[in-house]
């Protein structure tokens, strides 16, 4: 039996720690849990917006231009591009090629792919004025990379990215800079007129009309590039994948090549085989055409996490070593983009995939 | 008390149908702070799930990925994937919500930020001791804990399915949906992480305990969680959240009532407990055929 001088002052301590304790809480209601420096949650991602097709009108031979209005959208710097949900739930990445300063609508422009994949002709046949979109973004995985000179190429609808970038380039006094456009006719390329105003009189554009001029010279815009152009001068480039490539093998030494091809299958129909390396594991698997990472990784390792397979929950995501990734989930950041993959539904732009696997 | 598994339990078990994550999304505009018209406190007793759930559910899908290897049934691991995927989905959905708390003029960073520590430090994978076979209790822990929760998650999506008075008090069907359909999949998916805990573990002292620590953990979380968004609703003068509006709101139907929790809570320590004795697939199945966002996110899968 204790004694009752001990109850007492137990008591009158355990009324004391109780006070105190209350008095903390009401000071702070969340005390006493620590915080993770860099919470996780609440982290605004880029959320699915619902946009209004405002107005749908045909700006070149083939090509749709779109505007979709929408209030205090997220801001946008060239060389960004929206995910555009069409009505069918087919999902597809267009440029934005209107100006970053208008906070009500976003401008895409598409080309007509008669053997595409189907998005282009949804965008060009059934999306009208007046109808409701949901788009995801945007995002940017084409920055305009700070240098002191520039050189622009573009190839068909490739001016999307590029058109933002020559205005603000140019925006700019005594900012030097180039600008190639091909395309098949002067007819099918759009905003033609702009681009020739901007580029007025003083030779720095560079139109190629393959119907009226043939290939476009590459070799002697890269010539002319090393004579006159400073050391570190950035070549942005978007277009089709010959194109592109023609245009990395001829980059001059020093200088910082941005590349923005079109997806693969936007044009040829279908995907190709790659390889993939886990290189924990110490295999390299082949993925086929009609196949995914997923598939090809769970014959080796039957334990690896998925779930949704439609690049919606995030189950599966890797980290990525090495390789250029098509990213064709709706969920991850830039940031997780840059060094991770939904091994679901993404797939290599080409051979090595190397996952930390 | 042994420490053995119990036997199987001997009811039916309903047929087997595949669980799939559904592509949900909710568009937040038009959905006020305090949702259950004039009552802040409903509102926000209920608004604790979007605090709690965007980094437990994450945790749910951390954990049980790891737990994969050590599945040797094949139905059960379809489940499991589908299970994580349902669980990835619920804390996006309701991760969407904190940006639009904090554009009403609530914060939830303060109160977040620590259940990202709970989840992501205290409840991650590095535990106190070293060694292969303490990971694996520390992993075996964590899955007995999530069957315990799932087994009040199951209570709560019941009870939300049927909680007709909110919609008779006018609350916002944005909202509703998004804990309905929740609430739906939280009931089709019951048995998968009692189930699991059974098959890797079941031992029945780890389920008493862990009965205890997620019930203990989830009232401390609560409270603290309708306190904090009561103290930081901009909207002036309003009332101390007390134990009596809880008790009082649950008589009334507007939140689960006191004396069905304390019904509940206890039977998951029954000998031959199963979560397919709780609530009704079927009216889970029925909600998510006319859900608006489950429906829309299916026909965007077809």
């Amino acid at each position: 039996m204790p004694r009752p001088l001990t109850l007492a002052l137990t008591a009158g301590a355990a009324l004391l720690a109780r006070r105190a304790v209350r008095r903390r809480i009401e000071g702070s209601p969340l005390w006493p849990l620590p915080a993770l420096a860099e919470p996780v949650s609440g982290r605004p991602r880029s959320r699915a917006l619902r946009l209004t097709v405002a107005a749908h009108q045909t700006v070149a031979d083939g090509v749709v231009q779109l505007q979709l209005e929408g209030r205090e959208l997220p801001s946008w710097a060239p060389g960004a591009h929206l995910d555009l949900v069409l009505p069918s739930g087919l999902v597809r990445q267009y440029s934005l090629c209107g100006d970053p300063a208008d906070t009500s609508s976003y401008t895409v422009a598409t080309r007509l792919v008669p053997d595409g994949r189907g998005g282009s002709r949804e965008v060009h046949e059934e999306l009208r004025a007046g109808m409701a979109v949901e788009v995801r973004g945007p995002r940017n995985r084409f920055p305009l990379a700070p240098a002191p000179a520039y050189v622009f190429v573009a190839g068909g609808i490739g001016i999307t990215p590029i058109l933002p970038m020559l205005r603000a380039v140019s925006a700019q006094p005594g900012l030097e800079w180039r600008l190639l456009y091909g395309g098949r006719s002067r007819a099918s390329m759009p905003y033609l007129a702009e681009i020739e105003k901007l580029g007025a009189g003083d030779g720095r554009v560079t139109v190629v009309a393959e119907d009226e001029d043939g290939l476009p010279d590459l070799d002697a815009l890269f010539a002319g590039v090393a004579a006159d152009l400073p050391e570190g001068t950035a070549v942005h480039c978007c277009g089709p994948e010959a194109l592109t490539a023609a245009v990395e093998a001829r980059v001059p030494e020093g200088a910082v090549l941005r590349l923005e091809r079109f997806a693969p299958g936007a044009s040829t129909g279908g995907d190709r085989p790659f390889e993939v390396e886990l290189r924990r594991s110490g295999r390299t698997l082949t993925v086929a055409a009609d196949s995914t990472v997923l598939a090809a990784v769970r014959a080796e390792l039957p334990d690896t996490a998925y779930s949704c397979e439609q690049g919606f929950c995030g189950t599966c995501q890797q980290r990525v070593l090495a390789g250029e990734v098509d990213h064709r989930d709706e969920l991850l950041t830039d940031a997780e983009r840059a060094e991770s993959m939904l091994i679901c539904v993404s797939r290599a732009r080409r051979s090595p995939l190397v996952l930390d696997l | 008390m042994s420490n053995s598994p119990d036997p199987a339990p001997s009811e039916q078990v309903p047929p087997h149908k595949p669980l799939k994550a559904r592509k949900v999304s909710f568009s937040w505009e038009g959905t006020p702070l305090h949702w259950v018209p004039g009552d802040p406190f409903t509102s926000h007793t209920i608004n604790v799930l979007h605090l709690l759930l965007p980094a437990g559910e994450r945790w749910f899908v951390h954990v049980y990925k790891q737990v994969l290897p050590y599945i040797r049934d094949e139905r059960l691991r379809a489940d499991v994937v589908g299970f994580i995927g349902q669980e990835a989905m619920h804390s996006q959905a309701h991760d969407e919500v904190l940006p639009h708390l904090r554009e009403s003029g609530l914060d939830p960073t303060p109160y977040t930020a620590q259940v990202d520590w709970l989840f992501e430090k205290l409840l991650g994978d590095r535990f106190l001791l070293p060694g292969r076979r303490a990971r694996r209790w520390w992993l075996m822990e964590r899955v007995a804990v999530i069957a315990a929760i799932e087994h009040y998650t199951a209570f709560l999506g019941d009870w939300i399915l049927n909680a007709s008075e909110l919609d008779r008090r006018g609350a916002d069907p944005t909202m509703l949906d998004l804990l309905r359909w929740h609430g739906a999949e939280e009931v089709e998916h019951r048995s998968v992480a009692f189930d699991l805990f059974r098959h890797v573990d079941g031992g029945y002292r780890r389920r008493v305990r862990t009965w205890l620590t997620g019930l203990l953990a989830m009232f401390f979380l609560w409270q603290r969680g309708v306190r904090f968004f009561m103290a930081n609703d901009p909207a002036p003068n309003l009332r101390k959240p007390t134990f009596r509006g809880f008790y009082v709101r649950g008589k009334r139907g507007l939140l689960p009532s006191t004396r069905a929790m304390a019904r509940s809570v206890p039977r998951y320590l029954a000998r031959d407990y199963h979560p397919s004795q709780e609530g009704s697939t079927e009216q889970a199945v029925a909600y998510l055929a006319s859900s608006p966002a489950a429906v829309a996110a299916d026909r965007g899968a077809a």
